[in-house]
């Protein structure tokens, strides 16, 4: 299924002293978990179990803009079996300032304002109060005699016309950082940026034909299967534990401090396993109201979300508006590419339009761009990020441009992007030079594949492509490692493990100390008990997690050297390690293996752990991926079937083969459903109609077919095995593959997310402006 | 949920003394406790009819089959005479819900299911049938309602997915009330909002669907539905076709369009089309445009319109040639 | 503090062995797997004997009452409300009146509306949505949740070509998967991909490892055919 190619390294900054033939990096071994997950012994966070716990519910605001005039919460309290209500008034007063999540920067006021609204419910589903009591049925009649006094305030929720004077605002204070002036007027646009690079007057004189095209995505979410949970409890000697579903132990840490004003030192966050994130488990929602509730009722408390608030709630991502104009020449050369996009913040500043902007135009070398970004705040609720956020809308604008313009120009559509691909050198819109990166190989292994000139045969079926790119982080990652009497290693990571990262991880300490990846235990543990780790986003485990892994493994590694240098007793420099072997340099008779040391540990001085604690400033390297999709449009119904799907990307090193895979096939099954079924419907009050499962479709098993991978290994010159970030690659071209498959396979082209049946239907129908005819 | 009394029902006359509109029955539960979830119903009782004996098989009767009300989905497909005698029937419960739901659901839960619009089904949006002064759907999202019969007072799609089958099979309901047991056809039982928004179907708070009557099968059948996701989720459009055929031509024609209308929706100008002629591409096309007329759709569902005539014509020739289309 | 002496669960990668359940060697080597477990008749799923006993009550609670559930071959006693649903009373209700801390949090709560399946328990036979029944319904019943899935102490051969076919990854839907899994190998042991896919449809997967899911049924189909399942 997966055809893994190894790329020659011509250009490797580091000597490495890690061979190239690897004994573990590239095999498959059964994961860490995997036992625990099959059995149901695997620890999510709503199976904490504590004595004395108490179950917590949240009010939400049923409107979607409102002054919240009043809260009276006597009722509740009054209820036998509530411990504790809440509101905004309990968190006490904080200084407003800018904190990190790791994947943006975010106002601690509007953090805290949309744990627990103070003032105003931005959107519906907003958590205006909360209560704790002795079970989850208690907690739900308690909220039903909350009572709160709204002004109703008109809804804000098409992004154009929340950009427009006179409309609606959500924050009286809040004014355009326009690029880096602030507005006259208040707004509701946060943020507007602007890549530029060239001349794209100039450029655009040099074209033959230039395309402007308009595109429309919906709000969707991640759609993780596990909802949000927070178990809080804040002992008498004001230490405060949170068990939780994160995506970063640390960051929770960090947001929970810094809204309720304590210091990082008195919070220990025990991160859970996950049941998916998405980049959608970064922000918190529910800890500090866990934590606040434990604090009143002086007992620990467990806040799970139900489905519908996670929907109503959380972080979807943003939905958006965006325009391209692109230029081109008959040979098919892009001259001049420009792009307007505004996305959706939500209820507070800090889409990921940047991000969009970044990738928009990234895998192609065009001299002359321009690139604008709004960040627009609309009342639903705050955007987070959604892998690769802001990447798959920008591509599916950029992609399918693309596709027309390959039409027009006679060039076939892998020929077009291998014409115009960016290599190492390429100059990005915002700056970035390229170091070495994989996108032409991405098409050349797409070209070469079976799939890419596979006949289709049959009416109505159509074969499209498209690119796409994702920046990958890397940022900060620590983690110990202990070598255990019997040979392993217990290595401690702090980086919550989303993706079969603790596996990936624990195997690239293992290829350094020459063990096997069943000889590494690796944990996640909570915040006391391992140094600082960002947040698990960005692709950047396995690559910086595993980095520091690799530095711990050589810090063991050469106290293990010195070990066996004082059993001999020769100097340390005499030893060398190779494999998992101890040698001397010239004695070939003084030769022991880690096994064999570590079981005299005792007797050559103590224990030997070694540690790593790193930031990553080389990136993770840059991901393209390139996708070949075939689909049947039935004309009569709308519907669109995918027949086979094949997923190419440049991943630098699989470290797992198989998760690597994973990370694609997942990848493409939510970039597909985010094509196809799924968006947000709010009535116009602004409230959400799909709050559900039934109602908001994500893809079942039987909606979408085998996806094939193949993953294209250009080694990142910034890692010792050249791993690349993986994860969120894969989401980005999914919606334009599939639409410049529906355009073949249907005549139409279209530029509105989801293209759901309905759409689907419509398009066909009216085709050529004629109306339908017969059935 | 709102906590209520749960009581045994070990009879039909039991069942019936303790139901009210406090005391509402429960087969399956999977349509009935997601709303109790949701507050939109809060009864003070469930009165559970699972146990009430003679309920739960499925009987020879007359030629045809006397079903039971508490018979589960999965056993009315694993049954060998459902599956080669009512076709239409059996690909209308194929792809219900999901494995799970089809084993908890009953046939007398799936013909009494109350409706999926989500303006029902969430409590902050205006309904009439929920007791509020509007309709949500009508200026809303309505992309999900109907297309026929969309003057009323509600605009909702009538949930069940067998009733469309039951339809064109002529079948009639058995139902137990105080003063006994009364057959109606299957047309007369499902009412449309102008007759009473609050109700789907003429059962009194007081009375229970007890076995659905299958006369037998005249001919060939089918059921095509047009669907989004395979799984998980309610048709777009189905459309279920029983015909009596003599050689290729469709003596009689019954048709009857489900998941756009409040009530399953016979499309009789599209059996009038069909009647007497030979059955093929053409003649089916051509019932299908009669189907779709008289179709108001609302301001999101026009693609609907089509869809009906795509499942008839394909229902249609379904039934004729045995083959899926 | 009492508090502090009933610390959760470390977290799960430290604590296989720690268990004293079977362990991640004892997976890789191949342990003996043991034949197909015997179909269990179906009658009426939801219907029958067990409510019309004569010695069903007729009318119970609104307030708690005590029942008897029978879950993986052990008998429990609980209390619960009639609003109670099994999937609650198997994830919060089964400790009460003893000390000992629950261990039955496998079945997940996800949607709890009957549309994703990660709450799927094996009634009776069948799967159903434990979200969507009334743990007082099920006195009387045998209940499989995916705690006993395995055999005693061996893995049930689903449960090894699920960690095999790296058929997880965050893992929150595969309890579902894995009674989703049995229940059709109890039911037909050699599935044709066609019948796997649809009797998994009820089994909601974000992560996107369908594709694995399904080989891993196949092969533990193969595999207890093999056996002699």
């Amino acid at each position: 299924m997966a055809t893994v190619k190894t790329k020659k390294t011509t250009k490797s900054k580091k000597a490495s002293q890690i061979p190239v033939r690897y004994r573990v990096i590239g095999t498959r071994p059964i994961r860490h978990d995997g036992v625990d997950k099959v059995t149901g012994r695997a620890q999510y966070g709503a199976d904490v179990q504590l004595a004395g716990l108490l179950h917590g519910g949240i009010l939400r605001s049923p409107h979607a803009h409102a002054r919240i005039r009043s809260i009276d919460t006597g009722k509740a309290a009054a209820l036998p079996g509530v411990k504790a209500v809440i509101t905004s008034a309990d968190i006490g007063p904080v200084t407003d300032r800018v904190v990190d999540l790791g994947e943006g920067a975010t106002r601690l006021q509007h953090l805290r304002d949309n744990i627990l609204a103070s003032g105003k419910a931005l959107y519906q589903g907003h958590a205006v109060a909360a209560v704790a009591a002795t079970s989850p049925h208690i907690a739900q009649e308690a909220l039903r005699l909350i009572e709160v006094d709204y002004e109703v305030l008109p809804p804000v929720l098409d992004l154009r016309e929340a950009m427009e004077a006179g409309a609606p605002l959500l924050h009286e204070d809040l004014h355009t950082d326009d690029l880096g002036t602030k507005s006259m007027q208040p707004s509701n646009i946060a943020k507007h940026l602007r890549f530029e690079k060239g001349d794209l007057e100039k450029g655009f004189k040099k074209a033959d034909q230039i395309f402007e095209r308009e595109f429309l995505t919906s709000m969707v979410h991640q759609g993780y299967i596990e909802p949000h949970n927070a178990t809080a409890f804040w002992n008498a000697d004001g230490r405060l534990a949170i068990w939780c579903s994160t995506q970063g132990g640390f960051t929770v840490r960090q947001q929970a401090a810094a809204i309720l004003d304590l210091p990082v030192s008195s919070i220990k966050v025990i991160p859970m396993e996950i049941g998916g994130g998405f980049g959608g488990k970064i922000h918190v929602y529910l800890e500090p109201v866990a934590a606040l509730l434990s604090k009143k009722s002086g007992k620990p408390v467990k806040l799970v979300m139900d489905r519908a608030e996670v929907f109503e709630a959380t972080g979807p991502t943003s939905g958006s508006h965006i325009q391209v104009k692109i230029g081109a020449r008959k040979d098919g050369r892009i001259v001049a590419a420009q792009a307007q996009l505004a996305y959706e913040a939500g209820a507070f500043p800090g889409s990921l339009v940047v991000c969009g902007m970044m990738c928009i135009f990234a895998p192609y070398d065009l001299e002359h761009q321009r690139i604008d970004g709004y960040d627009v705040l609309v009342t639903k609720p705050k955007t987070a990020p959604y892998r690769a956020p802001g990447a798959t809308n920008a591509a599916f604008a950029s992609e399918t441009v693309l596709d027309e313009i390959a039409e027009w120009a006679g060039i076939d559509p892998l020929e077009i992007r291998r014409l115009n691909g960016a290599k190492e050198g390429t100059r990005r819109a915002d700056g970035l030079v390229y170091p070495r990166i994989g996108f032409l190989e991405t098409l050349g292994a797409a070209r070469k594949h079976p799939h890419a000139s596979a006949p289709l045969e049959g009416p109505n079926r159509g074969r499209g492509v498209a690119s796409g790119f994702w920046f990958n982080v890397g940022l900060k990652s620590s983690v110990t490692a202990a070598v255990n009497s019997d040979g392993t290693v217990s290595l401690t990571e702090g980086t919550p493990d989303i993706g079969g990262t603790r596996t990936s991880v624990a195997m690239q300490l293992a290829e350094v100390l020459g063990l096997a990846a069943a000889d590494v235990k690796p944990q996640v543990v909570d915040t006391d008990s391992v140094g600082y780790n960002d947040v698990t986003g960005g692709s950047r485990v396995t690559f910086a997690t595993g980095l520091a892994a690799i530095e711990a493994a050589r810090d063991i590694e050469r106290q293990m050297a010195e070990r066996a240098a004082r059993l001999w007793g020769v100097p340390a420099s005499k030893v060398k390690a190779a494999g998992g072997v101890y040698r001397h340099a010239t004695d070939s008779k003084k030769k022991i293996t880690f096994k064999e040391l570590a079981a005299r540990l005792d007797e050559t001085g103590g224990p030997v752990v070694g540690k790593a604690s790193l930031d990553t400033s080389a990136s993770a390297g840059g991901g393209f991926g390139t996708h070949i999709v075939d689909v049947e449009v039935d004309p009569e119904t709308g519907k669109v079937q995918i027949l086979r799907y094949t997923a190419v990307q440049d991943v630098g090193k699989a470290i797992h083969p198989s998760y690597v895979e994973g990370q694609l096939q997942g990848g493409v099954a939510q970039g597909a459903g985010w094509a196809l079924n799924e968006e947000y419907f709010y009535d116009d009050q602004g409230r959400l109609a799909n709050a559900s499962f039934l109602d908001y479709r994500m893809p079942t098993a039987l909606d979408l077919p085998m996806i094939d991978t193949v993953l294209v290994e250009v080694p990142n010159p910034g890692h010792p095995f050249g791993v690349r970030g993986v994860g969120e690659v894969p989401i980005v071209p999914p919606p334009a593959a599939l639409a410049n498959a529906i355009y073949r396979a249907a005549g139409v082209r279209l530029r509105q997310l989801p293209m759901n049946p309905g759409r689907v239907l419509e398009a066909i129908l009216t085709r050529d402006g004629k109306p339908p005819s017969k059935a | 949920m709102k906590n209520f009394a749960y009581i045994n029902a070990a009879s039909e006359k039991a069942a019936i003394e303790s139901m009210s509109d406090k005391a509402l029955a429960l087969a399956g539960g999977t349509n009935l406790l997601n709303l109790l979830k949701e507050y939109v119903l809060a009864p003070e009782a469930l009165v559970n009819i699972k146990g009430i004996a003679g309920l739960n098989a499925i009987e020879s009767f007359e030629g045809g089959l006397k079903i039971g009300a508490n018979v589960t989905l999965s056993e009315l497909l694993d049954h060998a005479e459902v599956r080669g005698r009512y076709p239409a029937l059996h690909q209308a419960l194929y792809d219900i819900g999901t494995p799970q739901i089809r084993n908890m659901s009953t046939l007398g839960g799936n013909l009494c299911a109350r409706p999926h619009c989500w303006y029902y089904r969430y409590e902050y949006f205006d309904c009439k049938k929920r007791g509020g002064q509007g309709c949500a759907a009508i200026a809303g999202d309505n992309e999900f309602h109907a297309i026929f019969a969309t003057d009323g007072p509600c605009v909702m799609i009538h949930p069940s997915s067998a009733g469309p089958a039951l339809v064109v099979y002529g079948a009639k309901v058995k139902i137990a009330g105080p003063g006994g047991s009364r057959d109606a056809g299957i047309e007369e039982f499902f009412t449309l909002p102008a007759a009473a928004v609050a109700r789907e179907n003429v059962l009194k708070p007081n009375e229970l669907v007890t076995h659905v009557l299958l006369p037998p099968p005249n001919g060939k059948s089918a059921t095509y539905e047009v669907r989004h996701k395979e799984s998980h989720d309610w048709p777009l459009a189905m459309a279920s076709v029983a015909l009596t055929m003599a050689g290729e031509t469709a003596q009689e024609a019954r048709i009857c369009l489900g998941a756009v209308a409040p009530v399953p929706w016979r499309a009789a100008a599209a059996e009038a089309a069909l009647k007497g002629k030979v059955v093929n591409e053409t003649t089916a096309g051509e019932a299908a445009q009669k189907a779709a007329e008289g179709a108001k759709p609302l301001s999101g569902n026009k693609y609907k319109v089509q869809l009906v005539r795509t499942a008839v014509k394909r229902a249609i020739l379904a039934a004729a040639t045995g083959r899926r289309v | 503090m009492s508090e502090e002496s009933k610390k959760p669960p470390a977290p799960s990668s430290a604590s296989p062995e720690a268990s004293g359940r079977f362990s991640r060697r004892w997976f890789l080597q191949g342990v003996a797997l043991s034949a197909g477990t015997a179909v269990l008749p179906g009658e009426g799923l939801l219907g029958g004997s067990a409510f019309a006993a004569p010695q069903a009550p007729a009318r119970i609670g609104p307030e708690p009452v005590q029942i008897a559930l029978s879950v993986n071959g052990k008998d429990y006693q609980v209390k619960v409300e009639p609003r109670v649903t099994l999937l609650n009373a198997l994830r919060n209700y089964l400790n009460l009146g003893t000390n000992t801390p629950i261990d039955l949090t496998g079945t997940k709560r996800v949607c709890d509306r009957g549309s994703c399946g990660s709450c799927t328990v094996i009634l009776d036979g069948k799967t159903v949505y434990s979200c969507s029944v009334l743990a007082v319904e099920c006195q009387g019943k045998k209940i499989t949740t995916v705690e006993g899935v395995a055999e005693g102490n061996q893995p049930h051969p689903i449960q090894q070509a699920f960690v095999e076919c790296d058929g997880l990854m965050c893992g929150f839907c595969t309890p579902g998967f894995i009674v989703s899994s049995k229940a059709l190998l109890d039911r037909n042991p050699h599935p044709t991909p066609t019948e796997i896919r649809r009797a998994l449809n009820g089994n909601i997967c974000r992560c996107g490892t369908y594709n694995r899911v399904f080989q891993a049924v196949e092969l533990a189909s193969i595999r207890m055919k093999v056996k002699g399942g």
